[in-house]
């Protein structure tokens, strides 16, 4: 048994044979239970080491060959593989109440699987082209084959497939750059043509105009999982790149480029979110300032750069996942009419539940003290305001911006015109699995040690990175 | 191995205090689910709080207390971790909140809607969350229980009003306050930028004024606005606790500023706002028809005078305004029945206002920083309408249903539940914090006290000073503020439109085109900053 065939081929395997799975609860529990067995190997079972039990000995190998490359997922990767399957299994099992788990299922397995396998494959380079097949498989994920494909979900694919050729041919000339390390205008293309392709990657200002088309053509929960995932994916690529060339990682110009980047998509982020009228599209903007902030805490002081990537990384996860669950039950409620804010006045008094989850994963990505969001964002924060005030100040004035879009989408939920009263018409399932979410978002808000076992690991996947 | 009580036991004070609330609150709900025909909700109440007013005296004997909750981590990036510390400044307003939650329960027995277990659990929640508000010991966990409060309060507010435009106001008051929390965050980060992380215990220059501007705009101070003017439906219990332990979260803040952190070009500014507020709040307590439809000013204009005390570097004073407003205020507003006797003894409240030698707020006029001798005689002015409201609302002839009229066993309990308020007012002019036992600024306080005397005798003869009726009092204050928050909602809609043009450039059918061209700007300015 090798590390990659069992956290990359089997959740592939699984997710292909879900596709002739009728039941959609037989399916949730198949791909829920899968990942979460996943996640709990990777907890429990040491890679490269040999596990006794009383007479038999089991031992899971690092590495595998596939089609002449390798995939490696050494014992560093094991907190990944935790956090990457445990979030799966959340994804998964939350699929029932957003009514979306014969597409989310099967697809889901495949692409986290893809995912994995990016940050798996060597040489590294090749990982563009594995997320580039994930994105493939996403777009019947994101589009039934019997829906005309929205405008949105053409741009996701363009910028997407964009970004590839970009990434490596960054790599081939950062070969060069190795090479012959005193070429200035090889040095300089090579780092153009990376930003280039991680500006596609990563749907960085001014790419990111797909995002909330999508999010107002598809459903909300499926889209909030390539939200979570890709960036996600990307980003810890992206740290690779840093981890494997010294004079990037050292690089001042970079470092501030970064920080210039990430402050402009939250910026941006949080001024557009602040002025929306459509629930999808608040969120679609959450979500880019969310990928903002992950830049701006790569592009800050090394030695705390990586500590705070993997903190904000659980609770973007947590918070997309219960917004785009809250939105998904709001929107079949709604018969999948557009989540404006016309439509969804005073929804708080029949769905109270639904409502919080909007209102609680909008202010934790504003950075509201006592959710999952706000441990992160101080120190983001504060390790700006040690660079300099003035990014600090932009950086109120994006989370302003996503206060002002959570308090007016509350505003809404809230306003009901004539006398109603407070019932919950969430179902069971819908109610159970958002109050786990609420809850996780609480503990994570009020105790964000809570995950530091497995988050003090995680850098431990890079070399030099955070040293 | 044996346990070293004398370290563990004092820290743990406050948290078998807040327990104690939460506990019984808890209790109170689990009861009212599993076993509604459950007789003795109240004692079970009434027991807990009490318990919990016991635990707070009982902090004297070991102040100063802190206590620190489990470390965040990863500590390279947070300076700062939860923690809470009693000490002689903040042992009082603790004192007062436990002494409000043990009035408000033991006031309950005459309400119509007795028995309501989950309005008093509402109300033991709500002083837990100001008890840790009143400890927090630095900024971080200041603005978590600010949080829990802010959300607290938005969930109870929004369950007991119906109608948008009371469910907007109340989102407006929750952003107001969220704002404050911004604030005072903004304030860490300047001081981090300033080189050293902030604590209570020294605020840098530079991030005192935001200190004050957090806590004066969540009281409606900084700048004057009156969120929940018009009271829902939460009025006597809860409605009480719910105003005077959101204040006093608030007031608690300026007790930590110290004055050479609020030496700045904007503080006559600062000033001049608590001034208009604590006159405007002063004036429309004086006038209105009733102590509960004049409570929102009353927490304004008192907090004004806490405000200009904390700008003049006097945190006892702070500390003695904040007490005396959940103190004398908690007294007057949970006063639903009436006895002569009873109303006579209220008027314990305007010795506790009158700062004189003494009095819980003797400190309340003191001036560490000197200045401020222009403001002063408005202050006063301030302070005599705010006595002279008082006196006039627990004096006033009312339609309210007598103490004998109510179940034999409410005469003992209802009065004791005022007389706990008001004793704990006079045990605080002499004992247990340091604003105790002052003679103050005695000047000042003859001059508000011959001021409210003038008051009183003018208010039979000029009808000016004669209340309004009470559908003439504005839910805000109108003309100017109104029309400069419409121009803010001008503003607003402006840039809305702005940003969805450019959403709609970027997403059209030249969307992609548009998107290139902003993406080569974009890279040529980033490429133009290097050397």
């Amino acid at each position: 048994m090798s590390a990659p065939l069992l956290w990359i081929l089997i959740p592939i395997g699984i997710g292909a044979l879900t596709f002739f799975v009728a039941r959609d609860r037989l399916l949730i529990i198949t791909g829920g239970a899968a990942s979460l067995l996943l996640a709990g190997i990777a907890l429990i079972v040491p890679i490269d080491e040999a596990l006794r039990l009383g007479p038999f000995s089991l031992k899971i190998a690092s590495s595998a060959s596939l089609f002449g490359r390798s995939l490696v997922l050494n014992p560093t990767h094991a907190p990944f593989l935790v956090i990457v399957y445990g979030m799966c299994a959340l994804w998964f099992f939350g699929a029932e109440a957003a009514g979306v788990a014969r597409r989310l299922v099967p697809f889901g397995l495949i692409i986290t699987g893809l995912l994995v396998a990016s940050i798996a494959v060597q040489p590294f380079l090749f990982a563009a082209l594995l997320i580039e097949i994930a994105v493939l498989v996403a777009i019947p994920m994101i589009s039934p084959l019997n829906q005309t494909p929205g405008r949105g979900l053409v741009r996701f694919l363009i910028y997407q497939t964009l970004g590839m050729p970009f990434i490596l041919f960054a790599g081939w000339l950062l070969a060069g750059v190795e090479a012959s390390p005193g070429d200035l205008a090889l040095t300089i293309q090579s780092t153009v043509m990376l930003g280039l392709g991680f500006a596609f990657l990563l749907a960085v200002f001014p790419l990111y105009n797909w995002i909330p088309q999508v999010m107002d053509e598809s459903s909300p929960y499926i889209v909030g999982f390539l939200l979570w995932s890709l960036p996600t994916i990307a980003s810890i690529y992206g740290m690779g790149f840093l981890d494997r060339y010294a004079w990037l990682r050292t690089s001042a110009q970079l470092l501030a480029g970064l920080r210039a980047t990430g402050l402009l998509m939250v910026v941006t982020g949080g001024l557009w979110a602040a002025f929306q009228r459509h629930a999808g599209r608040l969120m679609a903007y959450t979500a880019v300032a969310e990928t903002g902030f992950i830049l701006i805490a790569l592009g800050l002081n090394p030695a705390t750069s990586t500590d705070i990537t993997f903190l904000l990384i659980p609770a973007r996860g947590l918070g997309i996942a219960i917004w785009s669950l809250s939105l998904s039950i709001l929107k079949i409620k709604n018969n999948d009419e557009p989540l404006r804010f016309t439509s969804m006045q005073g929804l708080a008094r029949s769905y109270p539940l639904a409502s919080a989850g909007l209102i609680l994963a909008s202010l934790s990505t504003a950075g509201f003290p006592l959710l999952a969001g706000f441990p992160p964002r101080i120190a983001l924060w504060e390790g700006l305001g040690q660079q300099s005030l003035g990014s600090a100040v932009w950086f109120l004035v994006g989370l302003l911006g996503l206060l002002i879009g959570a308090a007016r989408m509350l505003a809404v939920l809230v306003m009901n015109k004539e006398e109603t009263a407070w019932v919950s018409r969430e179902t069971w399932v819908q109610r159970g699995m958002l109050g786990v979410g609420l809850i996780g978002l609480f503990i994570l808000g009020l105790f964000p040690q809570a995950l530091r076992p497995i988050l003090e690991e995680l850098p431990l996947m890079f070399q030099r990175l955070g040293r | 191995m044996l346990l070293k009580t004398d370290k563990i036991l004092p820290p743990m004070l406050i948290i078998i205090t807040t327990l104690l609330l939460l506990a019984t609150a808890l209790a109170l709900v689990i009861l009212r689910i599993t076993r509604p025909e459950f007789r003795f909700n109240w004692l079970v109440a009434v027991g807990g709080a009490f318990l919990a007013w016991i635990s707070v005296l009982l902090w004297q004997a070991q102040m100063p207390l802190s206590l620190a909750l489990p470390s965040w981590q990863p500590a390279s990036l947070f300076s700062e971790s939860p923690s809470f510390a009693a000490d002689r400044l903040s042992w009082p307003y603790a004192l007062s909140l436990a002494t409000l939650a043990l009035a408000t329960l033991l006031t309950a027995s005459v309400r119509a809607d007795f028995p309501n277990s989950i309005s008093w659990a509402g109300s033991l929640t709500l002083c837990a969350l100001g008890l840790l508000a009143v400890t927090a010991n630095n900024p971080l966990t200041l603005v978590l229980v600010w949080a829990a409060l802010d959300l607290t309060e938005l969930i109870t507010m929004l369950r007991s009003v119906n109608g948008s435009q009371s469910s907007e106001r109340i989102v407006i008051a929750f952003s107001t306050r969220a704002l404050g929390i911004v604030l005072l965050l903004l304030a860490d980060i300047v001081s981090v930028a300033a080189g050293k992380p902030m604590d209570f215990l020294s605020t840098p220059p530079q991030a005192g004024l935001f200190l004050l501007v957090a806590a004066g705009l969540r009281l409606g101070v900084l700048p004057l606005h009156l969120p929940y003017a018009s009271e829902s439906s939460l009025r006597r219990g809860l409605g009480t606790t719910l105003r005077l332990v959101s204040a006093t979260s608030s007031l608690v803040l300026l007790a930590h500023i110290p004055a050479s952190s609020l030496a700045s070009p904007l503080t006559p500014l600062l000033l001049i706002l608590a001034l208009a507020s604590a006159v405007y709040g002063g004036w429309m307590w004086l006038r209105a028809p009733d102590e509960l439809a004049g409570r929102p000013f009353w927490v304004i204009a008192i907090a004004g005078l806490a405000v200009a005390s904390a700008l003049r570097g006097n945190p006892s004073g702070t500390t003695a305004w904040g007490v005396a407003l959940v103190l004398a205020g908690g007294a007057l507003f949970l006063a639903s029945v009436q006895q002569t006797w009873l109303n006579r003894v209220l008027l314990i409240g305007a010795w506790t206002l009158s700062t004189l030698p003494l009095s819980l707020t003797a400190s309340g006029w003191e001036n560490n920083v000197g200045g401020f001798v222009l403001a002063l005689p408005f202050f006063l002015t301030a302070q005599a309408m705010i006595i002279v409201g008082f006196i006039r609302h627990a004096l006033r002839p009312s339609t309210r249903p007598s103490l004998d009229s109510q179940p034999t066993w409410t005469k003992g309990v209802y009065p004791a539940g005022i007389g706990v308020l008001l004793f704990v007012q006079l045990v605080l002019g002499f004992w247990g914090w340091d604003g105790a036992l002052r003679i103050g600024a005695w000047g000042a306080s003859v001059a508000a006290s011959l001021l409210t005397l003038g008051l009183l005798w003018a208010m039979p003869r000029f009808p000016v000073l004669n209340p309004v009726r009470a559908h003439w009092v504005q839910p805000a204050p109108n003309s100017r503020l109104d029309q400069l928050y419409q121009n803010l909602w001008g503003l607003y809609r402006f840039f809305g439109r702005l940003s969805q043009t450019i959403s709609n450039t970027l997403e059209g059918e030249s969307g992609i085109m548009w998107t290139l061209l902003f993406l080569v700007l974009f890279v040529a300015l980033l490429t133009q900053r290097k050397p």
